[in-house]
């Protein structure tokens, strides 16, 4: 399954949607958008994750500085190249963008602006004291109405509930993903279809997992394992096959597309006892350890995360584990923070490859010089 | 057959370094420009020192490193240039704790566990050549000095011009402007060699580098990046007899440490 096949289904599963008169809604801001409202209003949720390259960003720069993030400047390029296997961009009918991330702020407006696709705002805040949750909660009411007005159909809590419980399994299905012991490039291929796709691939993913079970890989002793943090990897992004080149696997994805996002399961009790879902929703964002735009102790909690998870596996594995550090270039919130990540993990005896980039190929062969430094700093 | 030798080649951007070692001593070594057929080259240097030391094949062990070290397809074994810099400083000098290596397309930073000789950290320019060999070879070319007398040009002034630009075209672009502004040759070569001393110093910095600090790769021929470093650093800094060579040499060590235990 390589990343042109999982675009050519993405762009059929997407006009099948459309031809059954589903709107699309595609999303930049990974961590608060609420995917179970805009399900429970009929529309499809469309997360931005596909990575770039040297001809994307490039294209980018009638709009954007080359010093801008990487990733924002791939989307730009998706946009105004819109190369063949991106041709299901065309069928996004909005786009929904939240304040967390600068970068993902102006990418909205370029694309709402330029490429005529409305834009809907979603206003989080940075914190999660008492007055930010209610305001949270405001704008989730503010959303749903506007979903509303478009759709002209309410969501009756009745439907909410259902979109959560679905979502709920589905993240619980995919948490087992990221703990099967197989080659990181395949976990990442399965974690990002589940991704893309939604709840309508938990079958797909629970055939995988039982496949997987009942047939172990046998895994390369000689590779060293990694978990990965930081940025996630996109589709159509090689740093996998890079980290596998040079000897690594990835065994855990400390990221977004990952392990953040599977974690997001609101507890049973409280859906049992909840009588407004929309709380519910604001349960799940005030619970949201991995936010990383969020203040304070964000470090603190993924400092502890990392560590925890470190020894755990160390101890019951009796094998080394190495940590890269993903830097999209011009990131700047993961890139102000990597060298303090690193040094509280150095700090713990835990060796940290802080690795910047952007998605350029021309530049590989420093990536990988890199990446095999840090894999031969570990034997 | 048993091995009589180790073959360290260190395939640069702009320089091959191959060496050879016995019974851990210096026996031999070549440089020569990369040119664009890294392949080529590596398999002549290889074959003069075999041929010039009354070597077989199949009495040596080839390792690998540098930039093009998957490039050549008659290497036994490879290594990255990060843990051979690493290993080859300490053939030099077996007390040191950090290596800074500028060579011709970039710079690295190495920490090395004063307890068992191994990298515990490392830090690499970005893909642009400032702070690189490159970028001496560009701005040596715009003022019109041969590259090997250029550091001792930058000696001679005891001002510097400021170059603010830490990118490689716009520096020269600033260049031309300060000729403009009537900067003396000597200043900006001056204010050239500080600026990639400022740069490289900052990266070093970020990872911890101490003394005992060996300054490795092309540029460490250069004496007025040595001085400037220094003086970014705040502390005397050594150079190898060899400094090109640290690459290489670790890559044989390496391939004789593998191949002895």
């Amino acid at each position: 399954m390589d990343d042109l096949s999982l675009l050519s289904d993405l762009s059929l599963f997407l006009k099948e949607k459309k031809a059954n008169g589903v709107k699309i809604v595609a999303y930049l801001a990974h961590d608060n958008i609420p995917e179970e409202l805009l399900d429970a209003a009929g529309f499809f949720p469309l997360r931005m994750m596909f990575g770039g390259n040297d001809d994307l960003m490039d294209a980018s720069h009638n709009f954007l500085p080359p010093s801008t993030c990487a990733f924002a400047q791939s989307c730009i390029g998706l946009y105004s190249t819109k190369p063949n296997i991106f041709s299901f961009l065309d069928l996004v009918d909005f786009f929904i963008v939240s304040n967390h991330c600068v970068s993902d702020i102006c990418v909205s407006e370029i694309i709402s602006k330029h490429f005529n696709i409305p834009r809907l705002d979603f206003y989080v805040p940075y914190t999660k004291n008492n007055s930010s949750l209610k305001y949270f909660k405001l704008e989730l009411l503010e959303l749903k109405k506007r979903l509303e007005a478009i759709t002209g159909t309410e969501i009756t809590n009745e439907k909410l509930f259902e979109s959560i419980n679905k979502y709920n399994e589905f993240k619980r299905v995919l948490l087992k993903v990221n703990e099967l012991e197989i080659l990181g490039s395949e976990k990442l291929k399965v974690l990002q279809r589940a991704m893309l796709y939604g709840p309508e691939f938990q079958p797909d993913l629970e055939k995988f997992i039982q496949y997987v079970r009942e047939n172990p890989s046998s895994l390369l002793e000689t590779s060293k394992d990694i978990l990965f943090t930081g940025c996630s990897i996109f589709v159509n992004d090689n740093l996998v096959d890079l980290i596998e080149e040079g000897g690594g696997n990835i065994i855990f994805f400390d990221t977004w597309i990952g392990s953040h996002y599977s974690s997001q399961i609101i507890n049973d009790s409280s859906i049992q006892t909840e009588k407004d879902p929309l709380d519910l929703l604001v349960l799940k964002f005030k619970d949201n350890i991995y936010g990383d735009h969020t203040v304070p102790n964000f470090l603190e909690q993924k400092v502890a995360l990392i560590e925890n998870y470190y020894q755990k596996y160390t101890k019951t594995k009796g094998r080394k584990l190495g940590v890269i550090n993903h830097i999209i270039k011009f990131c700047d919130h993961i890139s102000l923070l990597s060298s303090f990540l690193k040094e509280r993990l150095q700090e713990k005896g835990i060796s940290v490859l802080n690795l910047e980039r952007d998605y350029s190929r021309a530049n590989s062969g420093q990536l990988l010089t890199r990446i095999e430094a840090y894999l031969e700093m570990m034997e | 057959m048993k091995l009589k030798a180790f073959i360290g080649i260190d395939i640069g951007s702009l320089a091959t370094k191959i060496v050879l070692i016995s019974e851990g001593r210096l026996i031999d070594h070549r440089t020569e420009r990369s040119t664009y057929d890294f392949k080529r080259i590596g398999h002549n240097l290889f074959d003069d020192l075999l041929k010039k030391n009354d070597l077989n094949r199949e009495e040596v062990f080839l390792m690998s490193t540098g930039y093009g070290r998957n490039t050549i397809d008659i290497a036994d074994d490879r290594v990255t240039e990060i843990t051979a810099h690493a290993k080859g400083t300490q053939f030099f000098f077996p007390d040191v704790h950090s290596v800074i290596d500028i060579g011709g397309q970039d710079s690295k930073a190495i920490v090395i566990s004063k307890k068992t000789g191994n990298v515990v950290d490392f830090q690499m320019n970005d893909k642009c050549a400032a702070g690189t060999g490159r970028f001496l070879e560009v701005m040596a070319h715009a003022l019109e000095v041969p590259i090997d007398q250029f550091g001792d040009l930058a000696l001679k002034s005891n001002k510097s011009a400021s170059i603010s630009s830490t990118c490689t075209v716009f520096a020269e672009s600033e260049v031309i402007s300060l000729f403009a502004r009537g900067a003396s040759k000597e200043e900006i070569a001056s204010g050239i060699h500080r600026s990639i001393a400022r740069r490289v110093a900052g990266m070093a910095k970020r990872i911890g580098v101490g003394p005992k600090l060996v300054f490795c790769g092309g540029v460490a021929k250069n004496p007025a990046v040595k001085k400037y470093l220094e003086e970014e650093l705040g502390y005397e800094i050594e150079t190898p007899e060899f400094p090109q060579l640290t690459g290489a040499i670790g890559a044989a060590l390496i391939a004789q440490e593998n191949n002895t235990n």
